[in-house]
């Protein structure tokens, strides 16, 4: 469904010139739940911005079901691919309703029924009808990523994006997104790709996760391995072992991996 | 939360649950309403503003005359029961060519608000929006009209264009746009990098939805407040104006004209000039107030939690 | 002047002895009762506050240091620190206390550094306000501190403005702000959730250090119970403005409380398996239940 071959991308010029991403390669079946983990700066949410067409500077092939795309995208090719963002208090309009996030994408794409699909929407993430005229401050944390997450859907995408769709959020409301999500991927046959520092909840979520550190993938980790803690890379058992909690004589051996 | 002791009206206002579009917009604005009736000052203000547009609306009804009738015979006299605010020195009542005068305000105020807000709006937000070249031209335009003192500008546009109101308040507009193109540039380049603007660019909105439909409600408040508070400044450059007789044109009741007519009468008959200078004086008074105010209840930084 | 000779925490009296704690904000909707009795005592020791968002426990500690916002109300049986009642001492000691002998961290420390002045001189002009030390004197002690919170280059950092510093070294920077002045007590509210987990662990490194080598006492408030019963001795779980359980950091598998149990049941796990998580259900009764805030009895 996705591949993606050395990608690279680079910002600024001269001598302040980052590569925020370097010679990335992966690989996500259709339907599959691909996790991408790192800490900030490693370029994780970058490889996705790239994807969406947020940057399109980037270098190298990025395939989504056979086909590569382009640095510049046509509207109808925006449909495919879709992305719900970490934080539900930035990306909701603040002056619109939920109805009118929600069918603009439709208005975009010349998609006829709104008000039906605008409501069946509602439903299926969770929130019932009598949200659909709320503005984003009458709703709660977990109730906006509700709502992030039909604007995701309503132009029924095959690939899902979700850049730490669930860090600015409660435990208790993650594990209701979390739940919703893994629900939602059964029923529309979504392929994800989800980004996040927290191996846990990547793990809940996905089957195969790359490990970045630093624009580079370091190491691709099975659902097994994670489990376990069986990895090859110093730097990923660096990352296992912080995600277990405080633990002192295990701090100490902690290095900087440049 | 029980609204049931607020009556009806606020209970459809204050719904959990709005039933359509109409409702939730009319609930914003009600509970920003209710925001702003809090604030004493700010409902002073829009007391003062709002009694401005009542005066010119029955101007005719309030004024008792037009306003022009010379009555030489009767010049300079002062304030007394028949002329409430005293005469001129071509013996026409004050207090009618004050509650004109009010007209002459109000249409000032109406044209400039027209012609800046969307003139800044525009150059401010496709300047922050496009960035690159269209950025550096557009504001360095502003700039240059920065640059200029606003009175001077003014003058010099009104000696090029001509004296009188319409000229006036062109010349005030043109002189006044570009602080709006500034602070809509500064917003829109905050907003630029927002999630829910990357959200509409994933689901393939283009620049110019983005730039009308996202970008431009969210500048649009703070403008109005800026708008609002630099109302005073617009009237006292237009009384300016006519102070120099650049703007509105005898015999039309012009507040700023009528100072300029009336100040060799200041020390003997002080009415003459004193009560149009009031008159600037409470109705800039007023928009600063109710400006500060709106800020409260509009300015996204503000009110942007809750 | 009892200072820091310290061995073993549980004989001495309590740094921090709160009872009945109440804070109540007034909005135009009717007050808001953020925290609702709460009554814990803090010794020379690493105590956790856990909850979600809403559940007070913000509030609580900055009823601390009476930093609560101006339309909230802060009513206590009492609030004993060192011997004083806070609820009683006047602005002046308040401010004398603030900063220099109770200490707080916040979430993110571009809000707390001043982004005009390098993050150098603001530690240093927290050392001179505290003590009357010379300018070479203060900055000195500035850089040493940089070096305790384990920057690696203290004189390049010195002179860095907040906005050129990444997310962990802005809570260093904060933490090397607050401790340079000796503090007893230090409140940390979610120091670490804006940073990566690695850099977490050692700015945690460096408070557990203090509570250690200092004998301070550390009120590390989080959403993260995971985190804070790793980290912590012992953990508040606080829900509604009330606190549901109070635990020993070591047993969290014997929590009783539901809420507790729920909240410990909903996180995903490492080496959990891909079904559902089971999701929270609250029980309104947790807000009206009585004797439950026990955390008055150690």
């Amino acid at each position: 469904m996705i591949e993606i071959e050395h990608l690279g991308i680079t910002f600024g010029s001269g001598k302040s010139q980052i590569a925020a991403v370097k010679n990335a390669n992966l690989t996500v079946a259709e339907g599959e739940s691909y996790g991408i983990v790192g800490e900030s700066g490693s370029g994780k949410s970058t490889v996705l911005r790239a994807m969406v067409g947020i940057y399109s500077h980037w270098t190298g092939t990025i395939r989504i079901a056979g086909k590569p795309l382009q640095g510049k995208r046509s509207v109808a090719s925006r449909k495919h691919m879709q992305m719900v963002f970490q934080d539900p208090y930035g990306s909701l309009h603040p002056r619109r309703t939920v109805d009118d996030t929600l069918s603009e994408p439709l208005i975009i794409h010349g998609l006829k029924n709104r008000e039906d699909r605008v409501l069946k929407i509602l439903t299926e993430v969770g929130l019932g009808p009598e949200f659909r005229f709320r503005y984003p401050h009458q709703l709660s944390g977990g109730q906006r990523q509700r709502v992030a997450i039909a604007r995701a859907l309503i132009l029924e995408p095959r690939v899902i994006l979700l850049d730490e769709p669930t860090s600015a959020l409660d435990v208790s409301v993650q594990a209701e997104i979390l739940n919703l999500l893994s629900a939602l991927r059964k029923t529309h046959g979504l392929t994800y790709i989800m980004v996040s520092h927290d191996l846990a909840v990547v793990g809940h979520l996905c089957s195969r996760i790359a490990v970045m550190n630093r624009g580079e993938i370091v190491e691709e980790m099975s659902e097994e391995q994670m489990r376990t803690g069986n990895v090859k890379h110093e730097y990923t058992r660096q990352l296992w072992t912080a995600s277990q909690g405080y633990d002192r004589e295990a701090l100490a051996t902690f290095k900087e991996f440049v | 939360m029980s609204q049931s002791s607020l009556g009806h009206e606020s209970s459809w206002l204050l719904a959990d649950t709005p039933r359509n579009a109409f409702q939730a917009k009319c609930q914003r604005i009600y509970i920003g309403w209710l925001a702003f009736k809090g604030n004493p000052i700010a409902m002073f203000g829009l007391a003062i503003v709002l009694f401005l547009c009542f005066v010119a609306l029955f101007a005719p009804w309030i004024a008792g005359g037009d306003g022009t009738t010379q009555d030489l015979a009767n010049r300079l006299a002062p304030p007394s029961a028949e002329h409430w605010f005293g005469t001129d020195e071509l013996g026409r009542d004050i207090f009618a060519r004050i509650v004109w005068g009010s007209r002459v305000t109000l249409y000032i105020i109406f044209l400039v608000s027209i012609i800046v807000m969307p003139i800044g709006l525009i150059i401010g937000t496709t300047a922050g929006l496009l960035g690159g070249v269209v950025d550096a031209t557009l504001m360095r335009i502003t700039d240059i009209f920065l640059a200029f003192p606003r009175l001077i500008l003014a003058l010099a546009f009104v000696a090029v264009l001509g004296p009188g109101l319409e000229n006036a308040v062109l010349a005030i507009a043109l002189t006044t746009w570009s602080p709006y193109a500034r602070l809509a540039r500064a917003e829109t380049l905050t907003l630029r990098n927002s999630e829910y603007i990357m959200a509409a660019q994933i689901m393939g909105a283009s620049r110019i939805r983005i730039l009308f439909a996202h970008i431009m409600p969210m500048c649009l408040s703070s403008t109005i407040v800026r708008l609002t508070l630099d109302m005073a400044g617009i009237i006292l450059t237009a009384a300016g104006l006519g102070f120099l007789g650049l703007g509105a044109q005898p015999p039309l009741a012009e507040w700023g004209a009528m100072i300029a007519s009336g100040r060799d009468y200041l020390l003997d008959q002080w009415w003459v000039p004193t009560i149009p200078g009031i008159a600037i004086l409470v109705v800039s008074l007023g928009f600063n107030l109710l400006g500060d105010g709106l800020r409260d209840v509009l300015d996204p930084r503000s009110s942007g939690g809750h | 002047m009892n200072k820091l000779e310290t061995t073993g925490f549980e004989a001495e009296a309590p740094l921090i002895s709160v009872r009945d704690l109440h804070v109540t904000f007034s909005t135009p909707k009717g007050p808001v009762h953020a925290v609702r009795g709460v009554s814990f005592d803090l010794g020379r020791e690493r105590l956790g506050i856990v909850g979600e968002s809403g559940s007070g426990k913000s509030q609580t500690g900055r009823a601390l240091l009476r930093l609560t916002a101006g339309n909230g109300r802060i009513d206590a049986s009492r609030m004993m620190f060192d011997g004083m009642d806070l609820m009683k001492a006047n602005a002046k000691t308040m401010r004398s206390i603030r900063g220099s002998r109770i200490s707080m961290i916040m979430q993110d420390p571009k809000y707390s550094l001043n982004p005009v002045l390098t993050v150098g001189g603001q530690i240093a002009e927290s050392c001179r306000r505290h003590e009357h030390v010379s300018r070479a004197e203060a900055k000195k002690r500035a850089l040493s501190m940089l070096e305790t919170v384990r920057i690696r280059e203290p004189e390049k950092v010195y002179s860095l403005y907040p906005h050129q510093v990444s997310g962990g070294m802005g809570q260093r920077i904060m933490i090397a702000m607050m401790l340079i002045t000796n503090p007893q007590v230090m409140i940390a509210d979610e120091p670490t959730s804006a940073l990566d987990v690695t850099v977490q662990m050692q700015v945690l490194s460096l408070l557990d250090d203090m509570v250690r080598e200092r004998g301070m006492g550390l009120v590390l408030i989080s959403h993260d119970l995971n985190l804070v019963s790793s980290f912590c001795d012992r953990v508040l779980v606080m829900y509604g403005g009330r606190i549901m359980e109070t635990l020993d950091a070591k047993h969290l598998d014997k929590a009783q409380h539901p809420y507790t149990k729920g909240l410990l049941n909903c996180l995903p796990k490492l080496d959990g398996r891909h079904d559902d998580l089971p999701v929270l259900k609250r029980d309104p009764a947790w807000l009206h239940e009585d004797g439950l805030s026990g955390g008055a009895s150690r």
